[in-house]
């Protein structure tokens, strides 16, 4: 049996013992919803209805609803996009990274920040989906043999380069954290006693029934999806950034976007996780599980990878300078200075500035402070790939062609009601589904919890 | 004589595996362990063979590269060369750089399905499968230790059973089946 | 600006379904139905010169009053040669297609390769005072390759690499005027 060091924090608290864990994840499943999730689903649901309906509309209407004009050919929609990839990141960085790096902690957090990746990825697809302005043909960037010559695809096109990371990493990830999920859908199988949820959690569980074997093939499975899914996160959102980088836009054409896109999208994923488990681990009295400890360890990667990102912006200023080419240099002091100057402060001051809070300790382990930080990390990263899209276009190189973008409220609509969408599939997981690794806590209790640890110390 | 299984119930997964270390060492075979987690150490004790996905998986990886690169060849350069923006349709070599992200995204498609899959075909657990654990305790608290005495020729049901009654366990089991 | 039909075009590679591609003659061609509307073109265009369909402005109610299209009468002014693009398409300057098409069928008609002349783009037609030449830049007698091979003639941002099919002249200007 593994030990681990006495000076270590322990990771799960108070005396648990292997029911403890399975009655603290399986109870508030059998049990009535409580009033709170029903009001919150009603919310957000509402929210999610209203942002079907704008969809619905720009669908009707056509793509000249939202702001756009000849000039800024993407907005809101391709901002949201990378928003919402940039959001899943830190789902399999933490399932898959911190695997690879034995880092116990991600098993208190892994199954949630999952399905956050999960269904973030789910909002970042429809914003590519209806960006388009014939979403009815949009099978077309799949290389299917059709009555055009055959006509296939251009994969030269870093469009089609995404098409494909977006829907590998879609359904790897839906796959990693499934077989996952097999083993727990069979724990609650075995507890329910209401046969219809018994039955439901029986087809969802696949028989799993947790011989050895299984168990062996299991780790193998899940180390080498690990192993996998590791350079696929890098992958997608160095594609993403591709869009961009391979462009010949003035503030897009930059190499150092694969990279500065990479550690981004882990920073606003780790917020997007914050924000997501400090309420879940209240309302589902998840203390014991995901405490302080683990707050601060993804503090920790959020000022890491926020510094990256403030290095990432000051280089390209200062590049764009030292290149001594016109427009690059104009790129960036409009950034700054020009008409959308304000973005880029929201950004500077979300993105750099605030995250540096987290040096002292005692604010990274404030639960208040963190959750505020939270919000305001993953407001500055929407206004980063707002002020890339935006402000890059809207001025490149002809200032005959220089346009302003304006949102109405259906770009708003669209993006809120994403929101509500995004929130609604959260509420459900976090009401039917385990909302925390079972299995994999279970293996971790005797050497990270705290009553075990105790007696450790006590025989030294 | 009827043939009998013997279910073996713990309370912790340690004392299982004591238990094990010492059935084994006397000659007994362990059929099977039904856990709520996996056991780290117990595989070599009860003779689990290391398990061939990550080979599988590696193999279906290298055909999905090779397909993606044919499928590109294909499209690109054979079946319909275009000129697109200049780009060197015309010659695979040359056009190569620009195929690498579909390449990787494909052979990690292919590699992580072609293996879940495996995995899911592999493990008998598909959608709507009856489950075969013993006690259905074994998914929350108990870890159960299967033995048979169709594998245990040497030993009579009587011998078994004592045999087991020695260790540190919860509950007991005995089932005759055909 | 119009479409400089880059020999170079950055819209050409980032269009995910090949609705734009490059033919044999140096156009850089806009294939409206296959397009799927992602505006990447657009975007990626250094001169912006890409227009996309906004509307159905063929049926919607908004625009009744100002496209003719929606008037069974004055919808004779469009140009039979022409196809009226869909709602969510991109398209651009085609360099009258279907002018040269004709020209080249004429000539294979009647038997003669294409007269440098014989084909004329609508713009270069109504231009009163000849500021547009159109003609084949590959005939090396063609009044555009002398055009092109005048001193005065330049590319608009040459610098960005992008080799377009169009060529602008410099003005002319008395600089002993303005030195003194």
């Amino acid at each position: 049996m593994q030990r681990e060091a006495a000076i270590r924090e322990p990771l799960i608290l108070g005396n648990k013992s292997y029911k403890d864990i399975t009655d603290d994840v399986v109870g508030p499943i059998e049990g009535a919803a409580p009033r709170t999730w029903k009001i919150l689903v009603t919310l957000t649901g509402l929210v999610a209805f209203y942002g079907v309906g704008c969809i619905l509309y720009l669908l009707g209407t056509g793509i000249g609803v939202w702001g756009l004009n000849k000039t800024v050919g993407w907005a809101w929609d391709i901002t949201n996009f990378v928003w919402w990839v940039g959001i899943g990141h830190a789902g399999t960085l933490i399932s898959a990274v911190l695997l690879l790096f034995r880092q116990k902690w991600r098993m208190a957090i892994n199954r949630s920040a999952e399905a956050m990746t999960i269904f973030a990825v789910i909002m970042a697809a429809i914003f590519p989906g209806i960006h388009m302005g014939r979403i009815w043909v949009g099978y077309w960037v799949f290389p299917l043999p059709n009555q055009f010559g055959s006509l296939w695809v251009n994969f030269n096109s870093p469009l089609l380069w995404d098409v494909f990371a977006i829907s590998t990493y879609f359904s790897v990830s839906l796959v990693f954290w499934y077989i996952g999920l097999v083993p727990d859908f069979a724990t609650i199988r075995d507890r329910m006693v209401k046969p219809l949820p018994k039955k439901i959690y029986g087809i969802l569980s696949f028989g799993w029934s947790g011989r050895a074997k299984n168990w062996t093939r299991f780790e193998e499975v899940s180390l080498v999806l690990a192993g996998i899914a590791t350079p696929l996160v890098f992958s997608v959102h160095s594609i993403v950034s591709m869009d961009f980088a391979t462009s010949v836009i003035p503030g897009w054409h930059t190499t150092i976007f694969p990279p500065y896109f990479v550690s981004g999208a882990v920073f606003s994923g780790f917020a997007m996780v914050q924000t997501l488990l400090l309420i879940m681990r209240k309302t589902m009295k998840l203390e014991s599980y995901i405490h302080i400890k683990h707050i601060e360890y993804m503090n920790i990667v959020i000022i890491v990878t926020g510094s990256i990102v403030g290095v990432a912006y000051l280089t390209e200023l200062f590049i764009s300078w030292y290149s001594g080419v016109e427009y690059e240099s104009y790129a960036f002091i409009n950034r700054f200075s020009g008409p959308y100057s304000w973005a880029y402060w929201i950004m500077m001051t979300c993105n750099v500035i605030t995250p540096q809070l987290y040096w002292f300790k005692k604010l990274r382990r404030s639960l208040t402070v963190t959750f505020i930080l939270s919000i305001v990390v993953n407001i500055g990263m929407w206004f980063e790939r707002y002020v890339i899209i935006v402000t890059s276009l809207h001025r490149d190189y002809n200032p005959s062609s220089w346009g302003e973008f304006h949102a109405t409220t259906i770009d708003i609509g669209i993006f809120i009601g994403t929101l509500g969408i995004f929130f609604t599939l959260f509420l459900l997981f976090a009401r039917f589904f385990p909302v925390l690794a079972l299995n994999e806590l279970k293996s971790i209790l005797k050497s990270s919890g705290e009553n075990y640890k105790k007696i450790d110390n006590h025989h030294h | 004589m009827s043939k009998k299984v013997f279910h073996a119930m713990f309370n912790d997964e340690e004392k299982l595996m004591h238990a094990a270390e010492k059935l084994v060492h006397d000659g007994l075979r362990v059929k099977d362990v039904f856990s709520p987690f996996p056991i780290h150490g117990l595989d070599p004790i009860i003779g689990v063979k290391r398990t061939r996905l990550a080979i599988a998986s590696f193999m279906y990886a290298s055909g999905g590269t090779a397909l993606a690169l044919l499928g590109m060849w294909y499209f690109m350069i054979h079946d319909w060369p275009m000129n697109i923006g200049g780009k060197p349709s015309f010659s695979m070599i040359q056009n190569l750089p620009a195929f690498v992200p579909v390449t990787f995204e494909f052979s990690v498609l292919c590699g992580a399905h072609g293996m879940a899959i495996t995995y899911f075909l592999r493990n008998g657990t598909l959608p709507g499968m009856p489950a075969s654990n013993p006690d259905p305790r074994t998914t929350d608290n108990m870890f159960v230790m299967e033995i048979t005495t169709d594998q245990n020729h040497d030993f009579s049901a009587d011998a078994i059973e004592g045999m087991l009654k020695e260790m540190d366990l919860v509950e007991l089991s005995i089932k005759d089946y055909e | 600006m119009m479409c400089q039909h880059c020999n170079h075009a950055p819209c050409e590679t980032v269009c995910p379904v090949l609705a734009t591609t490059h033919s044999n003659e140096g156009l850089n061609q806009m294939t409206y139905n296959r397009c799927i509307g992602t505006r990447y073109c657009a975007n990626n265009c250094p001169y912006k010169v890409r227009r996309f369909n906004w509307f159905n402005y063929m049926g919607y109610d908004k625009f009744k009053n100002f496209n003719p299209s929606q008037d069974s009468l004055s919808r004779m002014v469009l140009n039979p040669d022409v196809t009226v693009r869909a709602r969510g398409v991109m398209e651009k300057c085609s360099m009258c297609v279907q002018r040269i098409q004709t020209g080249k069928l004429d000539a294979k008609k009647a038997g003669t390769p294409v007269a440098d002349g014989a084909v004329v783009s609508a713009c270069s037609e109504a231009c009163p005072t000849h500021a547009i030449t159109f003609g084949d830049l590959n005939d090396n007698k063609s009044n555009v390759r002398g055009i092109s091979q005048n001193n005065r003639a330049y590319h608009a941002l040459e610098e960005v690499g992008v080799q377009p099919n169009i060529y602008y002249m410099a003005k002319v200007r008395n600089t002993e005027d303005q030195e003194a």
